[in-house]
């Protein structure tokens, strides 16, 4: 069989995670094309979570191997795969209570001067610059997440949808080549919920950012990924785009039912 | 009573950099360190024999290590930097693992090793007697009694404790800063925003360490002596009592903290005793220090001078000074 030649941001080849004897992660592979909004479903429990932090480093893997642009990645630390432009988020919003709004944003930037002990002390007049930019970047994504009113307000203060759209907003501050969104719109309104949809298409479009989705919610599937992977019981159920899953007879008693 | 308020005023400087070093470790990273007062002994140490003159073994300032006789600037440097030092082995130790509770077992295992060490170790300083006879900084020439010293070493003493005000304030009002109360409140985001989670909390230890030393430093150079009977749990104690106290993560509640904890009650009640019953005072000034801490901690958990919320003014931000302008993103 002829497999087209594609540009693949992702490459997951035989990945392997348990715990203790739960195989969380059994086995899977799959590639995320470059420039595509890749869905990744299945019913809970069957590994989405764990296949997103063995990618970003959150813990060691047991076997197999993750290509990220054209490098390998496997078992890096988490920051450094943050460092190449992998931005995870977290299926539980954290959100750093102290800190404010703002300064949650502002964190995510990785060239800002300032962010070791020496540039603290001695590069005062850049830091200040780069804060002022920062800062209006900060208050775009603000102001499209909805989240501008509360800019001075301590994160940990906020709603639970508001928590979640933060933490989509902060890692957009972050310049990601690849985003791992863990369930980005599970307790956010079904209004807002439309208009993240549309963030996210346009995030994609413009500044040409890849996306592995992971969504229980399949019509905010069906509409933003034409490339869907469903995982069952730790392992790769099939793939293909979402009409065609519904066809699927495993995929159909594995998760969506019937 | 000058010469008595001089010396508190002296304490008060030797206290909040104690209290700023520990407010970066764990006021603004989070890092349980049980044994702060080890590095304030280190750098009291290393400083106390760098500035000696050599040890005649055995003869009347007992035997240790150096004995350098450097000028005042950079005995306590020497200081800084040997618990600068330990503070880096301490944290190859115990700041791999992530669990905070990892490391306080290890700073109080470290702790009573370097201890029971020095004590024993006779040759390096002193042993369970301690170093006595360490130079006043500039004293040699001045040539000053007891009491006129002090105000010379209250101005030392200030300057010092304000290049250590600048060096925690600009630590802590800095992106640098902000990385570090990230990881305090959850180091697995700061992780996955690019963070080396590991890299920055050794360096605030670190840091914290070499500013404990400075202070230790600063100590011996006025006391003259060090012994192990001065550095007990009961002086970490007092250090976290200050911090938690005067509000962690706030370098100006640190100088709150440090008046309120180690000089009122701890200094200014070393003048009421009770003959009859000579280690009584002692144990009272524990009690109520404990009482202070168990209060604020109920109280005012936050302590007396919260963290400051950063507040970012939108005029400071380009693009908006029209929507400010016209009163559309005034509010919220
Ligand atoms: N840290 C962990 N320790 C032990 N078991 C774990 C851990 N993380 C996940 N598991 C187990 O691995 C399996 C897969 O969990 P995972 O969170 O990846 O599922 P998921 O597909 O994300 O589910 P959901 O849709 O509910 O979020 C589960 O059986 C879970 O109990
Ligand atoms: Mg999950």
């Amino acid at each position: 069989m002829a497999i087209p030649l594609r540009d693949n941001m992702l490459v997951v080849k035989d990945l392997r995670k348990s715990f203790g004897g739960v195989k969380a992660v059994d086995g899977v592979s799959f590639d995320v094309p470059r420039g595509t909004i890749t869905g990744l479903i299945g019913p809970n429990g069957a590994g989405k979570s764990t296949v997103v932090n063995s990618l970003s480093g959150f813990h060691g893997v047991d076997g197999g191997s993750v290509m990220f642009d054209g490098t390998d990645i496997t078992n890096w630390p988490s920051h450094k795969v943050a460092q190449r432009g992998l931005i995870r988020t977290f299926q539980l919003a954290r959100e750093l209570r102290s800190l404010t709004v703002f300064e949650n944003m502002l964190l995510a930037s990785n060239d800002q001067p300032g962010q070791t002990s020496w540039q603290a002390l001695f590069l005062r007049k850049k830091i200040r610059d780069s804060e002022r930019d920062l800062l209006g970047k900060a208050v775009d994504l603000l102001k499209r997440f909805n989240l501008f009113h509360v800019r001075d307000e301590y994160a940990g203060n906020l709603s639970g949808g508001q928590k979640k759209l933060l933490d989509l907003a902060r890692a957009l501050m972050a310049d990601p080549r690849l985003m791992l969104l863990d369930e980005p719109m599970a307790g956010v309104n079904p209004t807002l919920a439309g208009q993240l949809q549309e963030h996210i298409r346009d995030l994609k479009d413009e500044k040409g950012i890849t996306f592995l989705l992971i969504e229980h919610n399949l019509r905010i599937v069906e509409s933003l990924c034409n490339h869907v992977v469903v995982m069952a019981e730790g392992t790769i159920l099939a793939e293909g785009n979402m009409s065609a899953l519904r066809e699927n007879e495993n995929v159909v008693r594995a998760y969506l039912g019937g | 009573m000058l010469h008595y308020l001089l010396t508190l005023a002296i304490f008060f400087a030797f206290f909040a950099v104690e209290a700023w070093g520990l407010n970066l470790q764990f006021g603004l990273t989070g890092i349980l360190d049980f044994t702060y007062i080890t590095f304030v002994a280190i750098g009291a140490y290393f400083a106390g024999v760098a500035a000696m003159t050599p040890s005649t073994n055995g003869g009347m300032g007992g035997s240790y290590i150096f004995g350098w006789q450097l000028p005042f600037p950079l005995s306590p440097v020497i200081g800084g930097i040997a618990a600068a030092m330990l503070g880096v082995v301490v944290g190859i130790i115990g700041l791999r693992r992530l669990r905070s509770d990892y490391l306080a077992i290890v700073t109080v295992s470290v702790g009573q090793i370097v201890w029971m060490v020095i004590g024993n170790a006779t040759p390096l300083f002193n042993g369970w007697d301690g170093i006595v006879g360490v130079p006043q900084p500039y004293n040699s020439v001045m040539n000053l009694s007891t009491n006129n010293y002090e105000w010379p070493f209250l101005g030392i003493s200030v300057i010092v404790a304000a290049i250590i005000f600048w060096l925690v304030r600009s630590l802590t009002e800095s992106p640098y800063g902000r990385i570090l109360r990230a990881i305090r409140e959850d180091e697995n985001v700061a992780a996955a925003l690019g963070k080396n989670v590991f890299r920055y909390r050794m360096s605030a230890f670190v840091i914290g360490a070499f500013i404990a030393g400075i202070s230790g430093a600063l100590q011996i150079e006025y006391i003259g002596a060090w012994n192990p009977s001065g550095w007990t749990t009961l002086e970490t104690f007092i250090v976290w009592a200050a911090m938690l106290v005067g509000g962690r993560g706030n370098n100006r509640g640190m100088l709150l903290g440090a008046f309120l904890v180690p000089v009122l009650f701890t200094e200014a009640t070393r003048w009421i005793t009770i003959p009859a019953h000579p280690l009584l005072m002692e144990a009272i000034r524990g009690m109520a220090i404990g009482l202070l801490m168990v209060l604020a901690v109920r109280f005012r958990p936050q302590g007396v001078i919260p963290e400051r919320k950063r507040v970012f003014p939108l005029t400071t931000i380009p693009g908006l000074k029209e929507d400010v302008a016209n009163g559309h993103t005034a509010q919220g």
